[in-house]
Parts: structure tokens; sequence; C-alpha cells
């Protein structure tokens, strides 16, 4: 088993007029191809930050990362944005709590949104699959505003499912959702690492939730704390 | 499978009533545009074919008199003055003439027009020279005059009208109570031909005891030739005043340039106001999508992918409302001809605004070029919009 | 200097040649005043057979003056001025005149009516004629005075001739014959179009 992601002393300072806030303090940590990593902390205890900053959605402000033998940030320099968005398009799936589907857009379309930038021709067949496998066949052509907030969760999974990705990233995926669906949500995820080797990071306050993972990391005012 | 294209369409229809407003707006300075151009096309090319139908482009008249039928009619012929009729053969030898043609105008005042009286104008032509040189004075009956001596009148569509004359009618000419036959009525040709009485010049002298004289000559000179070198030269005949028709045009030409400024300085000013109305309605759909272009970013969109959406937006609002406005303005010409010929101080005959397929093609290229100008910011600042402050801006956590 | 001349003319132009339109008097004001002499003011209306009855009218207005209509400023479409004369608030009579084809060119016959529609007055405001001078003489156009439609109602065009009255009234021409019955035609015109206009109410 090899390291997917690397993180060393990663750093990140919030400047907010003359307060100095530190979201991440130094983290340090590895995680395996194949892991099932859930966040858990309070509001503030810099788990989302931390989430951004190994999908290299954000920068940090020092340390260094990797995104398997790729070095992504090291000696306070990032790589180009063009090659993050590679990074990003080929290793990451990013799923939200508040989805973040386009409105006007069908749920196949939502599916399959990365490839309106970047033709694939067998995407199609993918998006099909996925619907298929998350129950959301019957509503290919349907707007998001029709879906339930479950079937919503249910299609940004298979947005993020799309490009085929080895990492997914979930932040609070479950947080606009009721007991039962978050449930639902649980299974889907740990299926997705179980059967198709996903590693996931999963971001949570809700502990039912981050049971689902194999690991869990504690984190306090932006320190690894156990 | 979505497209960019596709996507920028969808959101378009979104918003409809400010989408809607927005390509009205453009459609609206499309129109004004294109009837810009249109009217400086068809404003040139009907006042020179106006200039054109007087078919001569030197008039060579006796100094000091009127030498047109109208100041005629309203000074009388006590200001009329001659030319000799020898002054044609000295013409002919210049080599510059093309063609020339005598003429010969008279006015009588007739005591039974009205309680005061009034004057009647004709004018005395050459049936062999001036109707070639006025092609498109077409008879709606009979033809011209059979001899220079016929006491014969030809008669323009007004006259023909009022007079309630038909070929083979009698006229009378007042105080030389001489009979006239009525051997031609021309159709109208919205020129002052269609109110003049005309007659063989040579007639015209026995009747009025002015032989061997000219009030005026038309002149039309080889294509090639110099006008102005021409004039000078005429200038040495004594007595005589020359009438360039090139002058007119520019005198003309000069008063319209001020309608022209206007119309333009309208046209600017409605051009700026689509400009804004699309920068404001794209900026305010990139805001308010500002999460949605995060996540197409994070979802592998580079900043040049949102600025082709962001800009495809632009392209589709200017391109409908060019296409709408052009169409509009075409089928708007005749309304938007009336209300210039109001604003215009001197307007020609025949169609003011000239739009074909070209010009409305080149209107809508412009207007989407304009757009394209304005949608550059509204896409710089959607592109450069980076997924994670999109994303939290709206979770509101660190 | 010379091009604005030229200017002026193209400028004036479609004033001269307006005269050409329907058949007005060409100073209202003035011959107004003159054809009624105790009138404070007028209004004109502009009528046509087509807005007033259609082809109705058209068929009574040639019933009534015993021939078709159908010259130049003949047609259903012909607006027609008539000037209604007020002294004060009353109706002191009208104004009305028409087109009819002379011998040397249009003729203009206008004819001032009290309001029980008995020509007062009689005014030819155009007429190309070598004998004008009889026909715009007083001995001649006053004697239409007093009379009215009904004097007109036996009156042959095609013959000359009708009611005593009428017979009384001789062709002052000296050559050509038709100058007068184009005027007595242009009178019984007059008045037919003024019953349907005007008096028919």
């Amino acid at each position: 088993m090899s390291a997917i992601i690397t993180a060393q002393n990663l750093e990140k300072i919030y400047i907010r007029g003359s307060e100095k806030i530190v979201a991440v303090d130094k983290v340090s940590l590895s995680l395996e191809e194949g892991e099932f990593v859930s966040f858990v902390g309070p509001s503030g205890s810099g788990k989302t930050t931390l989430l951004h900053l190994l999908g290299c959605l954000d920068n940090p402000t020092s340390g260094s990362l990797s995104i398997g033998d790729i070095s992504v940030f090291a000696d306070n320099k990032s790589i180009s944005e063009q090659k993050l968005t590679k990074i990003r398009r080929n290793n990451f799936g990013y799923i939200f709590q508040k989805f973040y589907l386009i409105p006007t857009l069908t749920v196949k379309e939502n599916i399959l949104l990365p490839y309106a930038f970047y033709k694939n021709p067998s995407a199609n067949t993918t998006a099909e699959e996925l619907a298929e496998r998350l129950g959301l066949s019957h509503r290919l052509s349907h707007l998001p505003k029709e879906l339930s907030g479950g079937e919503m969760q249910r299609v940004a999974i298979a947005r993020a499912l799309i490009n085929k990705p080895n990492i997914l990233l979930a932040d609070e995926p479950t947080g606009n959702l009721d007991s039962k669906r978050s449930m639902e949500i649980a299974a889907i995820l740990s299926e997705l690492n179980r059967e198709d080797g996903i590693t996931i990071i999963l971001v949570t306050h809700n502990p039912a939730l981050a049971e689902v993972a194999n690991t869990t990391v504690h984190l306090q005012d932006g320190k690894v704390i156990g | 499978m979505p497209s960019i294209t596709g996507i920028a369409y969808k959101n378009l229809r979104r918003k409809r009533i400010r989408s809607i407003l927005t390509i009205f707006g453009i459609a609206l300075s499309t129109w004004v545009l294109v009837s810009l151009f249109g009217f400086n096309r068809g404003y040139e090319a009907s006042l020179n074919n106006d200039i054109d139908n007087l078919g001569f482009q030197v008039l060579l008249t006796a100094k000091g008199c009127p030498y047109e039928a109208a100041t005629l009619m309203l000074q009388g012929s006590k200001s009329l003055r001659y030319m000799p009729e020898t002054v044609l053969d000295s013409l002919n030898q210049n080599a510059a003439v093309d063609k020339i043609t005598p003429m010969l105008m008279q006015t009588v005042f007739d005591v039974n027009k009205g309680e005061e009286g009034g004057m009647v104008g004709y004018l005395g032509i050459d049936p062999e020279t001036y109707p070639s040189m006025k092609p498109y004075l077409t008879f709606s009956s009979g033809a011209w005059f059979t001899d220079r001596d016929a006491k014969e009148a030809v008669l323009g569509y007004e006259v023909a009208e009022l007079e309630q004359r038909e070929v083979g009618d009698l006229m009378l000419i007042p105080e030389k109570e001489v009979e006239v036959t009525v051997v031609g009525i021309m159709k109208r040709s919205g020129t002052q031909d269609d109110g003049t009485i005309f007659m063989p010049y040579k007639a015209l002298q026995t009747i009025f005891g002015v032989e061997n004289q000219l009030t005026s000559v038309g002149i039309k000179v080889k294509q090639d030739v110099d006008i102005n070198a021409y004039e000078e030269q005429l200038y040495s005949i004594p007595d005589v005043q020359v009438v360039s028709m090139a002058q007119v045009k520019n005198t003309i030409s000069n008063l319209v340039s001020t309608a022209k400024v206007m119309v333009m300085s309208i046209a600017i000013i409605a051009i700026l106001i689509a400009m804004v109305g699309v920068m404001n309605t794209i900026l305010m759909s990139v805001l308010e999508r500002y999460q949605e272009i995060g996540i197409m970013k994070s979802m592998g969109a580079t900043t040049f992918h949102i600025f082709r959406l962001i800009w495809f937006e632009t392209v589709i609002l200017c391109a409908l409302g060019g296409i709408i406005g052009s169409l509009f303005s075409i089928v708007m010409a005749s309304l938007t001809e009336t209300l210039i010929r109001y604003i215009l101080p001197y307007a020609p005959s025949g169609a003011l605004i000239r739009i074909d397929f070209m010009l409305a093609i080149k209107s809508i290229g412009i207007i989407t070029i304009i757009g394209l100008l304005s949608g550059i910011y509204p896409a710089y600042r959607a592109a450069k919009i980076k997924p994670i402050e999109a994303i939290r801006s709206s979770e509101g956590e660190l | 200097m010379k091009v604005h001349v030229f200017l002026l003319f193209i400028l004036l132009f479609p004033i001269l040649i307006s005269a050409a339109t329907g058949c007005d008097l060409n100073d209202p004001d003035a011959d107004i005043k003159r054809l009624f002499p105790q009138s404070t003011g007028y209004k004109t209306a502009y009528l046509s057979l087509q807005k007033t009855g259609g082809s109705d009218a058209l068929k009574r207005v040639e019933k009534s003056l015993g021939d078709k209509l159908s010259g130049t400023y003949e047609t259903i479409d012909v607006p027609y001025s008539v000037y209604t004369v007020f002294k004060g608030k009353d109706v002191l009579g009208y104004v009305h005149g028409v087109n009819q084809k002379g011998q040397y060119g249009g003729l203009q016959v206008f004819l001032a009516l009290d309001n029980r529609g008995v020509i007062s007055n009689f005014y030819l405001q155009k007429l190309s004629s070598k004998d004008a001078k009889y026909f715009k003489d007083k001995k001649f156009t006053s004697q239409f005075k007093g009379l009215a439609l009904v004097d007109f109602s036996t009156y042959n065009l095609a013959t000359g001739k009708g009611s005593s009255k009428l017979n009384a009234i001789k062709d002052p021409a000296t050559s050509p014959k038709s100058d007068f019955a184009a005027i007595m035609r242009a009178v019984k015109k007059n008045l037919s179009l003024m019953q349907e206009f005007v008096f028919k109410k």
C-alpha cells in the first residue's frame, strides 16, 4: 500500500483585520490508498479547511502536500492553477453539504457537468451506470428542484464519481438530510470504499456517520488531537 | 451531455424577463444602428439620383435670370434675361460637351386664376435633345411634340390632373390667346417635371416674340471631363451664370451633415446604453452564480472555460438582439423614413433608407462585437472566482 | 446664392403643386367675406360620397344630376370642401366648389348657398377661355342668384333645355359652346352634391 495523500506541517492562516486566525495548525498526516477516514471536531476546529487543503481546493500558508507522487505544494510554492485543475479533475470527487447542483440542468446533465468542459464519449454510459447504482435512473431527466434532499445528494455523489476519482472528499454530506437519508448516504460511501476501493475523507460532526469510517481523526483548534 | 453553450442558454432562460429586456435594449440600438447606416447609404444614393434626374450636370443661364420654373412663377416674367441662341454653336464646339439642350422659360399672368389672377409658366424645350437627357420621363399617354414649331404641349402629371386635360384637348395661353394642343401626358415622376407645361422652344419663341433667345442651356459633359475646369471655361461666355449640380449636391450634403451628426450621437448613446445593460445583466448573473461557478471550477473547469461560458451568454443576448433589431429595422423602415424626413431640412425623393441583407449582417456583427467587449469584464470577474472562495462564502466556515 | 435659389425651389415645389388636390378656395378668408359680407366665421369640412353614404349616395347624386359621375374629379372618394358660414352662432349658408372639365382647362365653380339651399352667389375661381370676361361678368353670374336644385330638376344636360328660368340664361361666349354647357353641368353637380352632403337631413 502506498500513500495517496501526504501532508507535512500543513498550515493555513487567515488574516482578518488585525486578527490572525490559525485554521490548520501544522498538521502532518498520510493517507493510504483505499482508506476511509473521517475528520470530526467542533465548529471552527479546522476540519473543513483541512479537507479543502488536502483536496487541492485551497492553498496552504506553509508546509508541503503531495498527491500520489506529485508535489502540489512545497517551499511556499504551489504548482500552477492549470496543473491544479488537472489534478482535481483526475484524482478527486467532491461532495458538499449544499449539493451545489446547477438548477437549470437536468439530473443527467448535472452528473455529466465536468464533461461540459472535457469531452468524453464514454461518460454517457458511466453516468447511466452511476444513476442505476444510486437509484436515480427514473430521475435522469428531472430538474434538481423536483428531487428530494436525499436524491439531490445522490446526484451530487454521482457527479463526484463521474470522472472515476480515486479520492472522494465529502464535507458534511448529510448536514441537510434527516437521519434515515443520512444513513443511506453513509451506506453508499461505505460501499464505494469497500467495493471500488475509493479513498474517502469524510468531514462530519455526526458521530453516527463518523463510525462508518475505518479511521477517525479528531481535530480541535486546527490541531490533530487523536 | 451538457455543453458550455447549453449551460449558457439555459441560464439565460432562468431569468427570462431580465434576458428579454436586455435583448430588447440591444434590439433597439441595432435598429438605430441599421437605420443609420441604411440612411447614410440611401440618402447619398437618393440625392445623387435626384441630381442625376435633372439630366445635366451643368446649367447655363443668362446672368440674373432665375433658372427654375418656381422662382419664375414667384417673380414673373419681368425678371427674365436672355442669351442669344448662337451660344449653342460655341458650346457645341467644346470637346468636353457630350450633349446640350436649349431651354426657354416663359410666364404669363392669367387674370382668370382666382380673384387676383396668377402666374402660369411654360418650359420651352427642344424635342430632339431634351428627352434623351431625361430618360426617366415616361408618358402615361401620348408622346413628345412632332416638331420644334408645333403649337403643342406635353403636361406633367399634376398639371394634367388640375387642368383635366387629356391627349387631344386644347389649352389656352392667356394674354396671347393662343390655342395649344395637348399631345402627351407624363406619368408621375416625383420631380418638378410633374408640375411643368412643356412646349417646343421654337413655338414658344414665336408666341412670345422672343425669337432666337434662350433663358438657359442644360449641358451634359463627357464622362471623364473635369467639371470644375469646364465650368471655368464657361465663364468666358459673356453674361452667363453657371450652376453646377455638384455644387448643389455639396450644399445639400452640408445642410444634412448636421442632422447626420445628431442621428449618429443618438446611435452612439443607444449603443452605450445597450452596452451598460449587457454588462449589468451578465455581471448580475455572474454574482448570483458565484457558487455554481466555483463548483464548475472544482469539477475541472478552467479559467478559460468559465470565461467562455460567460462570453457565450453575452453572444447569445447580443446576436438575438441584433437579429431582432435588424428585422425590426427592415419592417419599420418606412416609419423610420417618415421620422427622418420630418427631422431633415431637405430630403430627396426616393428611398432614404436602404437596408439590405449585408447591411443587416454587418450591423449584427458590430453589435455582437460591442456586446463581446462589454462581456469581457463580467467574464473576467467570473473566471477569477476561486472554487474555495465560492464554497466557503456559502458554507460560512473556515 | 444661386444654390440657395435652387433649394428654395425644391422646398417650395410641393406647395406649388398642392393646388392640384381637391377643390378648395384659394384664399378662403377673403373669398368667404366677399361671398357673405355679413359673415363672422366659417368651418371647413372635407366630405366625400364614400364617407357620407357610399355607392348609394353616388347613385342618388347621379340620378339628381341626370348623368354619370366619371371624370377625374368625380370619383366616389374625391374629397369636397364644404365651408359652413356663420354669423355669430347662426348658420348663414354654405360655400362649395366643384371641378369640371372645360374647353381649355379645368373649371372651378363655387356656389354660395343660403341655409335653404338657394344660390346667393356664383364664383368662377378658375376658367381658361377666350370669353372668360363674359363668363365672369356680373351680367352672367347674377342670373344664377335665387335658383335652387329644384329649378335644375328638369334641366337636360345634353340638350341644354329646362325650366323657363334656366332657358333665360344664355351662353355669353362668342366662339365654342362647350364652356357654357360645362358651367351648367358644374352648377347642377354642385347643387346635387350639396343636397347629399347638407340639405338631405
